[in-house]
């Protein structure tokens, strides 16, 4: 269609590019603890934007490969994992003595092994050497502790005065996403017995936990007991799939454990219900678009639900984390990648009807969806902002252009 | 100052301090190097007076040629540093000043010549002129030489000899330049070149080069003041004289601080060392009041710091900092952090964060669990409150110093007010709730109290932020911990919510957690999707009834049908039960465009769902079609995929 909105590459490789050069603006104080994240979402999305044979000059040449992933290995902790940031990062002792172990964190592990694949040299060595300089039996030693008794993950371990070891980081879905993706990447095909291997952790208490923290509305939350929510959801199909990946390279999912989400046609009914039809809020309330999470302003209701029928108001579709919640950049990657993942499971499925006709990654209005983002959340500077007409900022800017591969943008690795 | 006077009386004595010796003087000068390159001290000031005092203008026939003469014993009044000593070295140097300010100018005291020194040069003097300066110069280096030969006899001897070696001319020469300087009465002790123009000590016209980019720099009234990191020496000699001589009071003031905060480092390294009074015999003990009294100093020292090197915030790099300036630190070196090449998303950190994180990692290194440490960590959360390891590290810290958990909760509620977005602020509470809970488990009414204090402040931070994701999570793992699911308080106040907001989905959820995870009413391990015997029907009935009288304030919320389905789920009912009311939303259903009206897409889901389940297959795909068609068309794919399910959309695909 000759009214499609195309993402301008040149201007989101800017917004990367100014986001690489010059330190980010204090307002990412917030995020300090999570540079690792943030340097993760640059390097990603600077991949995304300028794909091998894509013709456009990556930010990030080779030659500067060699030092930022040096800085990355600078992070990694002695007793396995990586902190989160320099700012926390002791300086270690020639004697051997014991560095605070709450300084390795468990999402910054995850985003220090990725960011090292994407930094990785070209080639098939380079590809090979990737994790060199990863200690991987301490850090799979320590991913081992960080499991609670009833097999969800913590984030960091903390040896409390009086109260011995703690695992701290609450309830979290995303903890368990991240112990799978950190054990797919890490394990690797060691034998028990041959030299390198360490006991893995209890894959079956995992799965147990994520398979009983789908909600009584289909969807996903920290635990059964809470309200869920996308990127949850996204994080309990992604842990399931990838216990599922066999750990020798096989990149094909058995499936099985996607496949026994107990009420899966109420996940997909969930986070079909995600996507709503985005209505601009009327002009006059342009300038007190101060609270980004007002409801009123961003998750509008229609006059009359045939109005919902036209078709100029489906122009753009837009997705939530939550019921009856705004919309938000992100979500759009988080309900799109959790469906694609979906699809893997739903293959070997048979007898209910749900494996065939529609994939369920079809399940979303891509091109409202792709719309949506280009016309209303991309930014004039470049980057995605979370609430239409907000500033851009690297999380989302990043999820952004990871939704907009999803949803199948051609220009895009 | 000897370190037995105490801090007491030195405070008020440094207060009333004189101008220090030259000694002292010396001692602020070379340690603070942002001053080290200072304009003339004012003894060396006042030797240059003196020097400029027997030194007489030439008298001149060609008075109007001449540079006029500057009278050493009345200056022309000055206003500013920069011209008392361009009028001190006109006065001393009158060929010289003519050649760089010019001949008009050099009598002025006003601003200095701007565009137009004395460009003509040495072309600009008559040939009289011209030999006596140059007689002045030849003649001003023989005299500041010290006799060299050791075996010249008299020093006019070896002064002889030496103006011989200048002006590279014989006796006839130096005769010559001896007689043109008496005749003139040349001063030869003027002030020294480098006091005025700096080190430069190049031609003429390198120096008038360097007068013009000065004076240029130097038009604005306060040019440079408070811009840079040091005061550009031209805005220094462009100050006023009052000004410079405050600001001399202040280094004055400033070396006096400097000395007694020194001193009382000493007193406090001592202390800490269990160092005897020489005396007394006594141990020597630093009082409170001498360390309130050295963080005054200490905050007056950077104060002053700042104003003399016109330096205004993020003066914590140069450690002076709120941290390096409290004595409560002093043992702590600071662990600096140096981001190498290639850091990656490295953040314009403030000052004072990067401060006090150098001194946390400074602390955590030492595994020091002490007051000052939690004190820190209450600074550094204010700052950035999402460092999980500093709360861990708080954590610690907290149950190293049995500190009450009751009143970290209670610290804790105004931080979670000021953070609303944090997540770790609630890790942190669930784990104080979790070590605090086993002090109060045998005493019901402690739970309850203790319960109603944390609904109290729920409460309040979900009228902040009512779907806050993190705030629900920790109040639902509060009923289990605290066995909270037969409180009627909170049923009512769950009740409340869905009353002020029935979109609310998370009150929902939290309600179906409360009602349906209910010990009593659940058997354990069966899964929130799965039908439980245990629920009492009249339960099942209640919650029924409830999801329906919200539907019905507004039909097209979804969460009181997710509600509704979920209830009908787990009490094992059929969804059949609740056909009639669903009905009540649908009306005319593929009877043409007039007589269609659905007034809840999700009713006309729930029905399709129904249909299937009596096996009224053909109902139930019409109820799909219509969605995908006309009344939820955005979920067009999703509705063809249930036709599918049914067995019923490939055909009509």
């Amino acid at each position: 269609m000759a009214d499609e909105p195309t993402l301008d590459i040149d201007r989101h490789l800017r917004y990367w590019t100014m986001c690489l050069r010059s330190p980010l603006p204090y307002h990412y104080l917030s995020s300090d603890g999570n540079r690792m994240a943030l340097a993760y979402f640059m390097v990603n999305a600077v991949a995304i934007l300028t794909p091998p044979g894509s013709g456009r000059d990556s930010p990030i040449p080779a030659s500067d490969r060699r030092s930022l992933r040096q800085w990355v290995l600078s992070l990694q902790q002695p007793g396995g994992g990586f902190a989160g940031s320099p700012t926390l990062v002791l300086p270690t002792d020639s004697d051997g003595q014991t560095v605070d172990s709450s300084l390795a964190n468990l999402p910054a592990t995850l985003f220090a092994l990725q960011l090292l694949a994407l930094l990785a040299d070209d080639g098939d060595e380079g590809a090979a050497a990737a994790f060199d300089g990863v200690d991987r039996a301490r850090t799979l030693r320590w991913l081992r502790r960080l499991q609670r008794p009833d097999g969800s993950f913590g984030e960091a371990l903390k040896q409390l005065p009086g109260r011995g070891w703690f695992v701290g980081g609450g309830y979290d879905m995303r903890y368990c996403y991240i112990a799978a993706a950190v054990r797919w990447i890490l394990r690797g095909d060691v034998k028990e017995g041959e030299p390198g291997w360490v006991e893995d952790f209890d894959t079956d208490a995992l799965a147990r936990y994520i398979l009983s923290s789908q909600t009584y509305d289909g969807g996903f939350a920290g635990s059964s007991q809470e309200e869920p929510h996308a990127g949850y959801a996204y994080c309990a199909i992604g842990a399931l799939a990838l216990l599922d990946r066999p750990i020798n390279g096989n990149p094909q999912s058995s499936g099985t454990l996607v496949a026994n989400i107990r009420n899966r046609r109420g996940l997909i009914h969930w986070l079909a219900s995600r996507q709503f039809v985005y209505l601009d809020p009327p002009e006059s309330q342009d300038d007190d678009r101060s609270d980004d999470d007002d409801d009123e302003e961003n998750f509008r209701l229609p006059q009359r639900l045939s109005d919902l029928s036209l078709t100029e108001n489906l122009r753009h579709v837009a997705c939530n984390g939550r019921t009856n919640k705004v919309a938000d950049t992100c979500y759009t990657w988080w309900v799109g990648a959790a469906l694609a993942n979906l699809g893997l499971g739903l293959g070997s499925e048979q007898g209910d009807g749900v494996s065939d006709g529609v994939a369920p990654d079809l399940l979303l209005d891509r091109a409202g969806a792709r719309r949506f983002l280009l016309e209303r959340m991309a930014h004039r500077i470049g980057g995605f902002s979370k609430h239409p007409g907000g500033p851009p900022d690297v999380y989302h800017a990043c999820f952004g252009l990871t939704a907009l591969a999803v949803l199948g943008a051609s220009c895009l690795a | 100052m000897p370190p037995k006077k105490k801090g007491g009386g030195k405070g008020k004595a440094s207060q009333a301090s004189k101008p220090p010796t030259a000694t002292t003087e010396e001692k602020a000068t070379s340690k603070d190097n942002a001053t080290a390159d200072k304009p003339p001290t004012k003894e060396k000031a006042k030797a240059n007076d003196s020097a400029i005092g027997p030194a007489l203008p030439p008298s001149s026939t060609t008075a109007t040629t001449d540079p006029p003469p500057a009278t050493s014993t009345t200056l022309p009044e000055t206003q500013t540093i920069l011209e008392r000593t361009r009028a001190r070295f006109t006065a001393a140097r009158p060929y010289e000043a003519h050649l760089i300010f010019g001949p008009q100018q050099q009598q002025q005291s006003g601003p200095l010549p701007g565009k137009e020194p004395g460009l003509g040069g040495l072309g600009d003097l008559q040939p009289q002129e011209r030999s006596a300066w140059l007689a002045t110069r030849i003649a001003a280096r023989i005299a500041r030489r010290p006799a060299l030969s050791a075996t010249a006899t008299t020093v006019g001897s070896a002064t002889a000899e030496l103006a011989r070696v200048a002006c590279g001319g014989g006796a006839k020469t130096i005769k010559e330049v001896w007689r043109i300087v008496n005749e003139g009465s040349v001063p030869l002790r003027a002030a020294g070149e480098k006091q005025f123009l700096g080190s430069a000590t190049g031609p003429v016209s390198r120096r008038i080069v360097r007068w013009e980019g000065l004076s240029s720099q130097a038009k604005g009234p306060s040019a440079g003041a408070g811009a840079g990191k040091q005061v550009p020496s031209s805005s220094r000699e462009s100050q006023t004289i009052a000004a410079a001589e405050a600001r001399w009071e202040r280094r004055v003031r400033l070396t006096c601080l400097s000395a007694e905060s020194r001193c009382f480092r000493a007193q406090r390294d001592r202390e800490r060392r269990g160092v005897c009074d020489d005396r007394t015999g006594e141990r020597v003990v630093v009082t409170e009041q001498e360390v309130v009294e050295e963080k005054r100093r200490r905050l007056e020292i950077a104060a002053l710091r700042r104003e003399m090197s016109g330096q205004g915030a993020g003066s914590a790099a140069r450690g002076v900092g709120k941290i390096a300036s409290d004595p409560e630190w002093d043992d702590v070196v600071p662990v600096v952090l140096e981001e190498p090449e290639g850091a990656l998303a490295s953040i314009a950190y403030p000052a004072d964060y990067a401060e006090a994180m150098s001194y946390l990692r400074a602390v955590m290194k030492a595994n020091e669990h002490s007051e000052r440490c939690l004190w820190l960590t209450e600074y550094i959360i204010k700052m950035n409150a999402s460092h999980y390891t500093v709360w861990l590290y708080r954590a610690a810290i907290i149950f190293a110093l049995k500190k009450s958990i009751a009143d970290e909760i209670e610290w804790l509620n105004k931080i979670a007010l000021a953070n609303l977005k944090n997540y770790q602020i609630w890790h942190h509470r669930h784990l104080l709730v979790e070590n605090h809970f086993p002090s109060i488990s045998s005493d019901p009414s402690a739970i309850a109290t203790f319960a109603a204090s944390e609904r109290q402040f729920l409460e309040r931070i979900l009228a902040e932020d009512t779907k806050n994701y993190h705030v629900w999570s920790y109040r639902s793992y509060l009923v289990n911990k605290l066995g909270l699911f037969s409180d009627p308080d909170e049923l009512a106040s769950i009740e409340r919510m869905i009353d002020d907001d029935v979109r609310n989905n998370s009150a929902w959820s939290h309600r179906f957690f409360l009602v349906f995870s209910h010990p009593d009413r659940a058997t354990p391990g069966v899964a929130a999707t799965e039908p439980d015997p245990k629920v009492p029907p009249e339960i099942v009935d209640r919650e029924v009834a409830y999801a329906q009288s919200k539907i019905r304030l507004a039909p097209q919320n979804q969460s009181p049908w997710n509600y509704l389905r979920g209830v009908l789920v787990k009490g094992g009912r059929k969804l059949s039960e609740v056909e009639g009311f669903t009905e009540e939303f649908v009306k005319g259903l593929g009877k043409g465009e007039e007589e269609e009206d659905v007034k809840s897409t999700h009713a006309l889901d729930l029905l399709a769902e129904i249909y299937a389940e009596q096996g009224r297959k053909e109902e139930a795909d019409l109820s799909l079609q219509r969605l995908g068609q006309k009344w939820d068309r955005i979920r067009f794919g999703y509705w063809e995929w249930r036709r599918r399910c049914l067995g019923m959309g490939a055909a009509a695909a």
